[in-house]
């Protein structure tokens, strides 16, 4: 009887708990629907979850019964066709080009962002004098400010600024490197090369986060106790060593929530591509399965099989997520049952 | 170090992951479910289908309702909306008490896909743009325009003897008037006049003569041509006018009629070779593969970097606030491959766009009503005036092209062609040009051979032609 309700939340079964069942009236199995009950599960039961059911699960099982049918997009009518889809998807190299692009995106964006970013706020965090109080480097609270400014505009407009600046006769950055004297930059048109185009398009991506996720690990490593980096330096451990030692380990968790964040948008990037290059790059080198998605159900009224894309571009994300989780517990996350 | 933190993941833990990951989702298949919105499939309701009976009349051909609120979206591109809603007051002058909301979009198949859907479609669409509608997606769910082309207008004349010749057929599917056409487009290569005169320079006819033009403008610092990433294709589409100028009606039906080996044909193939040489040779501007399309036109009609611009004669409308002063915009008929072509040096392409269609589904009546005030002739002279373009319906532009030397060059055009206008609709028919761009963006800045060129437009082709869920076209 006293062990009833202590199994919960991984705990000891012989653990006694302040919370644990009381006697009286309360021990009784059934309560009295209330109405302060009943509209408490309304509220904050009954509520999110249709909402979740409607605007969630219904598109997503919507889109999983188009993507088995030849709809058109533009009438009622639709056939049954099994898996054609999929068997037509893997056969198309317009889109196993488009994925190709996409995984790209997906594994360059985010190593790369948050290296920056974690750099960053190392900097500023605890980058600062080797003695004295910990502290960041000088003026940390200006580079905070400043380096959030990207993050503060939306993506369709970081996407139509860096077109301009990239421009091959009158960009900032040609007008630069020329003026340097690089005159091979002359009219140079990065995204218009097959070379550059993909570079030049994660750059600006990585341009817009770096702010952004730089914030989110400056909170982390401020939750750490400054007595744990005190002590670390009594040791006689550098800089360099704290942050791979202390820093990097009592935050991996942040960062493995920040880098499946970032791989779901990097594996999506509709805006910033279509925004840089709306063709698709040259020999559509920066085309992604968003973007194919769109020009096969609106321009090429192939709803079912642009629908049979979403599905794989859902799944695309899932195997990436996984894959985070994995590559984590390997390198030696934190496991189930520990405390978190 | 606690021995827990080295354990490998179990399907749980990973499976977990995979959960979160589904919960913040939405926005991967975001597109693929808001596409599916709309309305449901048992949705068979006809919507605005049952006419509420008006009476027929001279003045009312269609029986449009009294008190009608006519529902119209209009693509709101180069031309604007304004000129339907100078249709729009005329119809509520004429029809008392009925009136036109007049709907201004960009995207005319994204906004409109729940609307067909639905079974509530607008009365009067202007499926036009990058975003239009495929017209094979929604053929049976437009009515047969016949019957507008058929009705008298405004002035009293049957709307079918006012407009040009010819500018129904590429919109009649087997009989079915699926479309009208508003507005009449001439391609070909547009140029300053003023700059040409001050140089002594004279328009080029054949594609030696533009060699050499650009030989000559280099020695000025300039170059014969440019190009803007997203309108790459506008030099696919000069160099299918100059094949089919020189090789004939054979050249245009390969390429219409998605035949093997079409783009190898020698008329393609010459003037390809031609184009290779201006690229080799520097006459193209170089960047333009990362430049955006209406940027590069300004290299062209405000700094006057380059000289020839291949495009539709909407280009002036579109370019009109960044054209220099004095710029004189005239155009010629894209140039030959040799001086005898076999449709003669004056065969023009020439076609009429802003295809307006009426849902079936939809308040026909009212829709057709709209139309048929847009295509009398005070309708068609407004626009005229105010777009500097002519529409199908004839005669609606003087001598002086309302002070527009391009509208007067177009004019010219027209009638110095006769009867070898010419056409041709499988890039649109079939949605090439996504994929083509990328191609060609490439061959302008040097990086493909004519080889190249040929092969993978070839593979484009063939893979249409082999793609059987895809409805062919066959044109003769």
């Amino acid at each position: 009887m006293t062990l009833s309700g202590s199994v919960i939340d991984g705990q000891p079964p012989n653990q006694t708990t302040p919370t644990g069942p009381v006697p009286g009236p309360r021990r009784g199995r059934r309560r009295k629907w209330t109405l302060d009950r009943i509209s408490f599960f309304i509220v904050f039961l009954g509520l999110p979850l249709a909402l979740f059911l409607i605007f969630v699960i219904n598109p997503f099982i919507q889109a999983g019964y188009y993507s088995l049918t030849n709809w058109s997009g533009f009438s009622p009518e639709q056939e049954f066709v099994g898996l054609q889809n999929f068997i037509d998807l893997a056969q198309d190299p317009r889109f196993t080009n488009a994925v190709g692009n996409s995984v790209v995106l997906g594994l360059v964006v985010p190593f790369v962002t948050l290296t920056i970013a974690l750099i960053f706020a190392i900097l500023i965090t605890i980058g600062g004098a080797g003695r004295g109080q910990i502290r960041g480097v000088k003026g940390a609270g200006f580079y905070r400010v400043v380096s959030l400014f990207p993050y503060v505009i939306p993506g369709i407009a970081i996407g139509l600024i860096w077109r301009l600046i990239l421009d091959p006769s009158s960009g900032l950055v040609n007008g630069v490197l020329t003026g340097l004297g690089l005159d091979q930059f002359e009219s140079f048109a990065w995204l218009g090369n097959v070379t550059t185009a993909m570079p030049a398009s994660i750059f600006v991506i990585v341009w817009g986060f770096v702010g952004f996720y730089m914030l989110l690990f400056i909170a982390a490593i401020k939750g750490i106790p400054a007595e744990i980096y005190e002590a670390a330096r009594l040791d006689g451990a550098g800089r360099a060593r704290m942050s791979w030692s202390i820093t990097l380990p009592l935050i991996r968790d942040n960062v493995q929530t920040a880098y499946i964040y970032i791989g779901i948008m990097a594996l999506d990037a509709y805006v910033y591509m279509q925004a840089l290059n709306p063709q698709g790059g040259p020999d559509s080198s920066t085309l992604v399965m968003s973007q194919q998605l769109f020009r096969t159900a609106f321009a090429e009224s192939k709803f079912g099989y642009a629908s049979a894309m979403g599905v794989v571009i859902a799944l695309v994300t899932l195997v990436f997520a996984a894959l985070v989780f994995t590559v984590n517990r390997l390198a030696g996350g934190k496991d189930e049952g520990g405390a978190s | 170090m606690n021995a827990k933190l080295t354990t490998t993941p179990d399907r749980r833990t990973v499976l977990r992951g995979g959960i979160i990951t589904a919960a913040s989702l939405p926005l991967g298949v975001t597109l693929a479910s808001c596409a599916t919105g709309g309305g449901g499939e048992e949705e068979t309701t006809d919507g605005g289908g049952e006419e509420p009976g008006g009476e027929t009349s001279a003045d009312n051909p269609f029986g449009m309702a009294e008190n009608t609120t006519v529902d119209a979206v209009i693509f709101d591109g180069g031309y604007g909306v304004d000129y339907v809603e100078f249709a729009a007051d005329i119809l509520a002058e004429t029809h008392e008490g009925s009136s036109v909301e007049v709907s201004p979009s960009t995207q005319i198949a994204t906004e409109l896909q729940p609307r067909f859907v639905g079974g509530n479609p607008p009365d009067l669409v202007d499926n036009s743009g990058a975003g239009s509608i495929g017209f094979n997606a929604i053929l049976d769910q437009l009515e047969d325009l016949n019957d507008v082309i058929d009705a008298p207008n405004l002035e009293g004349t049957t709307i079918r003897d006012t407009l040009y010749d010819g500018v129904l057929a590429p919109s009649t599917y087997e009989d079915k008037l699926a479309a009208i056409n508003y507005v009449l487009t001439v391609y070909g290569v547009w140029y300053s006049s003023s700059l040409f005169e001050e140089n002594g320079w004279t328009p080029p006819t054949t594609w030696d003569e533009a060699l050499e033009l650009g030989a000559a403008a280099k020695e000025q610092d300039l170059y014969l041509f440019g190009w803007g990433t997203e309108a790459a294709t506008y030099y696919q589409t000069l160099a299918i006018e100059s094949a089919i100028k020189e090789g004939g009606d054979e050249v245009r039906l390969a390429l219409e009629n998605l035949e093997a080996d079409c783009w190898s044909q020698d008329a393609i193939q010459g003037v390809f070779s031609a184009m290779k040489e201006a690229v080799d040779a520097g006459y193209f501007k170089p960047g333009g593969s990362g430049t955006q399309f209406t940027a590069a036109q300004a290299q062209w009609s405000n700094t006057q970097e380059f000289l020839l611009y291949p495009s539709g004669s909407w280009i002036e409308n579109e370019m009109r606030d960044q054209t220099t002063e004095g710029f004189e915009m005239k155009g010629i008929s894209s140039m030959s491959l040799t001086s005898s072509p076999a449709l003669g040096a004056d065969a023009l392409h020439s076609t009429a766009g802003e295809p307006f269609i009426v849902p079936s589904d939809g308040n026909t009546a009212a829709g057709k009503e709209l139309l048929r005030i847009m295509l009398s002739k005070e309708a068609a002279e407004n626009f005229a005036a105010t777009k500097l373009a002519p529409t199908i319906v004839r005669d609606t532009v003087p001598a002086d092209g309302f002070g527009s030397t391009a509208l007067v060059s177009q004019t010219d055009l027209l009638s110095a062609a006769g009867e070898s206008i010419f056409t041709f609709n499988f890039v649109n028919t079939y949605g090439m040009n996504s994929e083509q761009l990328p191609i060609w963006n490439s061959f302008l800045d040097g990086s493909k051979s004519v080889a190249d060129l040929t092969s993978e437009l070839q593979a484009i082709t063939d893979r249409i032609r082999e793609d059987d869920t895809i409805d062919k076209v066959e044109v003769s």
